[in-house]
């Protein structure tokens, strides 16, 4: 499985921050350094907000090496037009990114997060109750949490591939161009979905680049974008919406023909709890369930420029046109007629971790074990032993993959007792020896005395 | 044939809060095991059902587990009111929960319905005024 995190090991202290900061407990620190148990990993990026030595940093593409070939064609999460000093309105922006050598793709955007928000309302009219609510498929951490914690949720998941995937898609279609395509990512979790698609299909895309890194280029060559906003087209903004939480949600709702009941949260913890509500039936009645893993939305991902309160500020003041107008959905209708351009073709595998033994009377001793080293641990959750907590390092031991005396309450309880079993057999004496002994000697004397 | 695996919760009435964490951690010990998700889901339906009866209806109550290799037995001991007519309980639809329950979104009559559809083996031993066992069984094979 490929990721998106890049290690380095020169800076990392061991200082276990980063442990607990990891939703599914795939961070260990063995021998004073990070190890990251990669099947576990959901490329959310919650670890590099966690490490202040910058130990953990994004494995993305080299944008000045992809830039060095010429002019770049590029696809962009709708993030990047609210990371600049103004807002740059995507048809302004255009004409300042050609001038800078990068060719972005506005038009095959446009239509593919139209079409996607087109076709979520079609499938959620086209559902029973219970087969209800179906769950957004853009944020790909989400998609992989799912695939690993919650593979009871997997069925729920949209298939329609994500529309930065169709735009890609659309684009090589209309220009057969077999130039790379480079994405502009505002997180590791995107980064990952270029490289590791979850579908059988190759990605449509060839690089990711941070967009942190684009965007400081940008500012570094002094490109200027006209803030003003007349005369614009509004109706091309919709995919913009989708940078913020409830943006997507908001768009299907203006294309559905019924009211629906969303729910959209962001945040971690926010998605976890959801996540786990939705898994026990506790959310009957909701059509649509929208969860980003960064505050906010992709405006909090860890690889943006802009601080995710400015940028959504910035957002917020923008117009735009939601209205769907007849000629507009009859395209819609016509794209959504081409399956092979947006729909996934088979359902999402579910990635859950290997459990403790493949035989089943194996795994029962092993969890017996696990349950025995637990119960001997403080329960404090130091971290010291390099793992997120002690049921964690319970597992490990019980999978094999650590001793007991890695939690440090344990070693010092075995120092303890072998102190005073050095004590103790300190006071034996040879049996040559055992007859001359002074100091009771005179003990004794004394008492007499 | 190894010693089953034994799991023990206690659920205290009207804990609303952290209902579900016994149904969590039968799942997930369930996957460590690697029984198959079609059946720890089932297994977690009906912990989750079980704990919230305990929370509504029966004034707290312990739930216990136990995995061997044939089968999950999961059971609910409470020592609350009692089922008065048992074949209604198990009909859908049918409730006895008070106001604050269904103003949360629980005692729609589905609970006891659930969980019996769940499970292989239902049984209710009950007697008003003393309490109810309930004991469900899902076979692995």
């Amino acid at each position: 499985m490929a990721h998106s995190i890049r290690i380095s090991y020169s800076a990392c202290h061991g200082c276990v921050n980063c442990i607990k900061s990891c939703p599914t407990e795939a961070i260990r620190v063995i021998a004073g350094s990070i190890t990251i148990i990669r099947d576990l990993c959901v490329d959310c990026g919650e670890c590099l907000r966690a490490c202040d030595r910058k130990a953990l940093g994004l494995d993305d593409d080299d944008w000045d090496l992809i830039r060095a070939h010429g002019e770049v064609d590029a696809i962009t999460d709708p993030t990047f037009f609210a990371q600049f000093s103004s807002y740059w309105h995507p048809e302004r922006a255009r004409e300042a990114l050609l001038g800078n050598g990068i060719n972005m793709l506005f038009d095959d955007v446009e239509d593919a997060f139209d079409l996607s928000a087109y076709a979520t309302a079609r499938m959620i009219e086209g559902m029973s109750k219970d087969q209800l609510p179906l769950i957004s498929i853009y944020c790909p951490a989400v998609v992989r949490l799912i695939q690993l914690e919650f593979p009871e949720l997997l069925s729920r998941l949209i298939l329609i591939e994500n529309p930065l995937e169709i735009a890609a898609e659309m684009w090589r279609k209309r220009t057969k161009s077999f130039a790379p395509l480079t994405l502009i990512s505002p997180c590791p979790a995107k980064i990952t979905m270029v490289r590791d698609p979850v579908g059988n299909q190759p990605s449509s895309i060839q690089h990711v680049v941070s967009m942190k890194k684009v965007v400081h280029t940008l500012m570094a060559s002094g490109v200027k974008v006209s803030s003003d906003s007349p005369g614009l087209d509004l109706e091309g903004r919709r995919f913009a919406e989708w940078a913020r939480r409830g943006g997507e949600s908001k768009h299907i709702l203006k294309f559905s023909k019924r009211d629906l009941r969303i729910i959209a949260v962001s945040g971690l913890r926010n998605t976890m709890d959801l996540l786990e509500q939705l898994e026990l039936g506790r959310l009957r009645g909701v059509d649509f369930v929208e969860c980003r893993t960064c505050d906010i939305g992709c405006f909090g991902g860890i690889a943006v420029a802009e601080s995710r309160f400015l940028s959504h500020m910035k957002h917020r003041n923008i117009e735009t046109d939601w209205a769907l107008m007849p000629e507009r959905a009859e395209q819609l209708d016509a794209m959504l007629a081409n399956e092979k351009l947006w729909k996934m073709n088979e359902p999402i595998p579910s990635k859950q971790r290997l459990p403790l033994s493949s035989d089943l009377s194996e795994a029962m001793s092993r969890l017996k074990q696990m349950k025995a080293v637990f119960a001997e641990l403080p329960h404090i959750d130091c971290g010291a032993c390099g793992r997120p907590s002690c049921k964690a390092m319970a597992e490990d031991v019980a999978r094999e993959q650590g001793e007991i005396t890695d939690c440090i309450f344990k070693l010092r309880e075995d120092i303890s007792s072998l102190a005073s079993q050095i004590i103790s057999l300190a006071d034996l004496q040879p049996n040559a020896l055992k007859r001359i002994q002074p100091g009771k000697n005179i003990k004794v004397n004394a008492q007499r005395g | 044939m190894a010693d089953p695996i034994h799991l023990e919760y206690e659920v205290a009435a009207d804990d609303y809060q952290t209902a579900g964490t016994a149904s969590n951690s039968v799942k997930e010990t369930l996957k460590m095991l690697g029984i198959p998700t079609a059946i720890s889901r089932r297994a977690a339906i009906i912990t989750y059902e079980a704990e919230m009866n305990l929370v509504i209806h029966g004034g707290g109550g312990k739930i216990v587990a136990n995995i061997d290799e044939k089968q999950v037995e999961l059971m609910t001991i409470d020592e609350g009111p009692g089922i008065p007519n048992v074949d209604k309980a198990v009909q859908e639809g049918f409730t006895t929960a008070g106001d604050r329950a269904r103003e949360m979104g629980f005692g729609a009559g589905m609970g006891l319905p659930n969980i019996k559809r769940n499970a292989d083996i239902f049984e209710i031993f009950t007697e008003v005024g003393k309490g109810t066992t309930l004991r469900t069984v899902i076979n692995l094979q």
